[in-house]
């Protein structure tokens, strides 16, 4: 097959190994980041060898792993959002009469109710020239409206709350809100408008009346482009998290897609977990809302307190918990407003000791998109983070501020109240600040950085929610190193012993072969950038038990050539020829194994597959290739009489 | 030592009878998964995982009443590694609303309990309910998907007589083997699949060996009857097909033994595996393939697929 020439090529990828193998094995990443620290050039010696060292998994030298789910649905409900505020910017431009615009809730439907039917061409003809065949059309309107019977605010109310409850119970109701007398019903996907009204109109028959949307349209986004906004999402994620990761500063970090909606975060060796993992996740979102003074703060408190009672809702201030809140408070505060919570910490346990709710407009005019500085600042010992806003940003916040004055402005950060100061007078030069919360020095100078760090990168497209996480501490790591070697060692030690004492000079030459074997893995290892995990380790364990499989079938065929009465040379010929066979098919299913596995699985146990593969292309070169060209070397070589076996 | 003469053993005359115990273990592996069920790890089920390292000696009970009057957790403990390491494994369920930070309570639990310098987190583990399910049936998928390469491949090298014989023995060899699982109640995680796609790689390595001899017996002794054709080819190859499983056998006993955690699960698993393995190529595999050769011809499998053609590498 490769001639006489095997002989050379064995001997020179043993010296390539063990050339590729050197700086792992006499730690030269160690000598290279001291010179790099003081300043002086490398060792002649570490210049000589490659740069690269195995690659340990996080299970072997410790750091963090995260999966995080990314919700793409709200990133795609976002940008009908924006639509729907572009299309509003159009109307109001064009003098259109419209009743309200916006996305239906719990959906990224666009919707756009017209005052009058003649405007319809006009902004379907808009729509279609500014998104073409990213806007799909619904020929059926999925809203549904019912006028109450004339009655006071109270009266429409306490109604409202009847249909709510109704509501919940239908599957093909996705939500309901109350809109002055009307009472407006979004329809869940596959529900048909006859259905939905018949069923309503059953229940609720005191004088409702069901009024046709005569200049409604709704646009969904097309499939097409609901993949290509996810596409985005998940890149700008990865993007947005890599830039916050770089400036923290971890070395070696890994972050990349997993399938449709995650993110996998590999952090090895990270310090500080606890700050890295809340750096990854905070959404850093920053907006600026006007605080609606319409219902008085001692009845909002009142209201969430009812609702948390009668809903069940528990205590605590979370993102999930607002939601829930809110959705319970429907038809109970202005439909354009919303509650939020400023948080109080105790400043030592750092736990949530209270929440002062806000009622706030929901129009967002100021967000963290406009700014173009963030910085640390300190007065009077206590560290904030000031910042300047773009020119969008500083025309923006100039009108919000002349036209609220009087009133407060509460500044968001994550959904959350930071602070939600009087406008005294209109703030035109564009600067403001977030100052934070209780706490020592240290821990709030750190806590500045990070926020100018996260509002610097830029806020993160979609939200995101840990999916699974695993954290492994550096000392942990050492001893599972510790303990994995020391039984691949014991292994190996069996295995070639027995192989020893069986086929005897034989079998000392299968010995080498593994020897060798293994040698190979870990250079290849090195060579592709392949990650060593505790699982991979198992898999050159099981490598090596493999490995002399392949000696022990084609030995053994040899020894009944012998038997046969066959000559040395015949016999290991015999035994080569026709063992190679079940051997490349044995290995060749343990191989679909390896890359089955390695499609399927995740870090770790990727490791074991990547190991199991290269030792099973390493185990056809030594068990096949290199002992047969010793043997034929030596036999051609001596005259041998008697084979060892 | 070595010079063990070519057995003879009548295999077949008894594959009945050993059918009858194959049949009978798979039976109680499928009654146990059925009854007991898995012990999935938290990777699967989802839920949080510590390994707690303490400065002083304590016991596992001491750390489950700590954590349930304080953090009101129901928390599995157990020791990991040696009783001079003072390191407890922690698990715990993760109920489905409280999944972001469900870690927090049982870490604070602990160090309120124990003080928090004296406590040290070597590993953090939190998977999500859905993770879990979706890791899970990962799994089953890449289990079967590798019965299925591997019927394809079998059928492709030898032919359709060979293939399900080898198919019927890995599925034994895996019902078995995840049996073995459900009856002591080892912890199933990611590991334990690897361990057994492992298991299908290797266990049919034992049933090549065979078919492989069976398939050039069958050129060499042309009108042999076919029981003794295949007794023939398992008794030759018998020392390799032994000597092939006791290395395997050695270096999963050495894992199980020595390692701990996720490699020693890794070890019991390809301990049975290729227990089975070995065991179900010369009484699962070799018997369906006579019968097949027997009856094919009822299940529509024409003469005209017999021709055996040898493929060789060299």
């Amino acid at each position: 097959m490769l001639g006489r020439y095997k002989n050379y090529i064995a001997v020179a990828l043993t010296l390539l190994s063990i050339y590729l193998l050197v700086p792992t094995v006499f730690s030269f990443n160690q000598i290279r980041d001291a010179s790099e620290k003081s300043g002086e050039s490398l060792p002649w010696y570490v210049r000589l060898f490659p740069d690269k060292q195995i690659n340990l998994g996080l299970d072997l030298r410790g750091g963090i792993y995260l999966e995080l789910e990314v919700d793409v649905q709200g990133a795609l409900a976002h940008r009908s959002e924006i639509i729907a505020s572009t299309v509003t910017r159009y109307l109001n431009e064009k003098k259109i009469a419209f009743d309200q615009t916006g996305i239906l809730p719990k959906t990224s439907i666009v919707s756009l109710i017209l005052k009058n039917p003649s405007d319809l061409p006009a902004v379907k003809d808009y729509v279609r020239d500014s998104y073409g065949n990213n806007l799909v059309e619904l020929s059926k309107p999925p809203l549904l409206v019912f006028r109450m019977p004339a009655g006071s605010p109270e009266s429409y109310q306490s109604k409202f709350q009847e249909v709510v409850a109704w509501s919940r119970e239908q599957k093909s109701v996705l939500d309901v809100q109350l809109r002055d007398q009307d009472i407006e019903v979004t329809l869940a996907k596959n529900a048909t408008a006859e259905e939905v009204t018949s069923a309503f109109l059953a229940k609720f028959p005191s004088g409702m009346e069901a009024t046709p949307l005569k200049a409604g349209l709704f646009y969904t986004q097309s499939e097409a482009y609901q993949k290509t906004l996810k596409d985005e999402t998940l890149e700008q994620a990865v993007v947005t998290i890599r830039n916050r990761i770089d400036r923290f500063g971890v070395a070696e970090p890994n972050i990349r897609k997993l399938g449709d909606s995650r993110v996998v975060v590999e952090l090895p060796g990270a310090q500080d977990p606890e700050r890295a993992i809340a750096l990854v996740k905070r959404s850093g979102k920053l907006e600026f809302k006007i605080v609606d003074d319409s219902v008085p703060p001692a009845q909002v408190q009142t209201l969430i307190d009812t609702a948390r009672t009668e809903n069940k809702i528990p205590e605590g201030f979370t993102e999930d918990i607002n939601v829930q809140i809110n959705e319970a408070l429907k038809g109970k505060i202005p439909a354009d407003s919303e509650i939020a919570f400023e948080t109080q910490f105790d400043p030592i346990s750092k736990k949530v000791t209270k929440g002062i709710p806000y009622l706030l407009k929901k129009k967002v005019d100021v967000s963290g998109e406009m700014l173009s500085n963030t910085q640390v600042k300190v007065e009077h010992n206590d560290p904030y983070v000031a910042f300047t806003l773009d020119s969008t940003g500083t025309k923006a916040f100039g009108d919000l501020t002349t036209a609220n004055q009087g009133k407060r402005l509460a500044i968001l950060l994550d959904g959350v109240v930071t602070k939600a100061p009087e406008i005294k007078t209109a703030i035109t030069g564009g600067e403001a600040q977030i100052t934070l919360g209780q706490g020592d020095y240290n821990s709030l100078l750190k806590e500045a950085q990070d926020l100018v760090l996260v509002l610097k990168e830029g806020a993160l497209p979609a939200r995101l929610t840990e999916a699974t996480k695993t954290v492994i501490g550096p000392s942990l790591g050492k001893t599972s190193i510790d303990r994995g070697f020391h039984s691949t060692l014991l292994a190996a030690l069996i295995v070639m012993v027995f192989m020893a004492v069986w086929y005897k000079g034989s079998g000392l030459l299968a010995d080498l072969a593994v020897t060798l074997n293994v040698l190979f893995i870990f250079s290849a290892l090195t060579l592709f950038g392949g990650t060593l995990t505790l699982p991979g380790v198992a898999g050159i364990v099981l490598t090596i038990g493999m490995a002399v499989d392949a000696n022990v079938i084609i030995l053994e065929r040899i020894k009944e050539e012998l038997a046969a009465g066959r000559s040395i040379k015949a016999a290991v010929d015999a035994g080569y020829s026709n063992g190679i066979r079940a051997v490349v098919d044995a290995n060749m299913t343990t191989f679909f194994s390896g890359a089955i596995l390695y499609y399927f699985g995740t870090g770790p146990v990727r490791g074991f597959a990547v190991t199991l593969m290269i030792g099973i292309a390493t185990t056809l070169f030594t068990g096949v290739v290199l002992t047969r060209s010793v043997y034929e070397y030596i036999l051609s070589r001596y005259k041998i009489t008697k084979l060892s076996i | 030592m070595s010079r063990i003469s070519q057995t003879d053993i009548p295999f077949m005359k008894y594959r009945w009878y050993l059918l009858a115990v194959s049949m009978s273990l798979v039976g109680i592996a499928i009654f146990f998964l059925a009854t007991r069920g898995l012990n999935f790890g938290t990777d699967f089920k989802g839920g949080v995982t510590l390994v707690v390292q303490f400065k002083n000696p304590l016991t596992e009970a001491q750390i489950n009443d700590a954590l349930q009057q304080d953090a009101q957790v129901h928390a599995v403990v157990q020791r990991f590694g040696e009783a001079k390491d003072n390191t407890f494994v922690v698990k715990s369920d993760i109920p489905q609303d409280k999944q972001e930070k469900y870690s927090q309570p049982l870490i604070q639990g602990l160090e309120k309990n124990f003080g928090a310098e004296n406590v040290s987190i070597l590993k953090e583990e939190s998977v999500g309910p859905k993770v879990g399910k979706e890791l899970r049936n990962q799994g089953i998928y890449a289990v079967i998907f590798a019965w299925i390469v591997i019927l394809i491949y079998i059928g492709f090298r030898f032919d359709y007589y060979f293939a399900p014989g080898a198919i019927i023995a890995l599925i034994h060899d895996v019902l078995i083997s995840i049996g073995a699982f459900a009856v002591t109640g080892r912890e199933v995680n990611l590991t334990v699949v690897a361990a057994m796609l492992t298991i299908i790689g290797y266990s049919i390595n034992d049933t090549i060996i065979v078919f492989d001899r069976i398939r050039e017996d069958l050129q060499r002794y042309k009108g042999m009857d076919l029981i003794s054709l295949v007794d023939k080819s398992i008794n030759e190859t018998l020392m390799r097909t032994i000597i092939t499983s006791l290395t395997v056998f050695f270096v999963s006993c050495v894992l199980f033994l020595r390692a701990e955690g996720d490699i020693a699960s890794f070890g019991f698993a390809m301990i049975f595996g290729v227990i089975t393995g070995t065991y179900s190529s010369v009484f699962i595999a070799s018997p369906v393939f006579i019968f097949l050769k027997e009856h094919g011809h009822r299940f529509g499998m024409g003469k005209k697929t017999m021709a055996v053609g040898a493929k060789s590498f060299s």
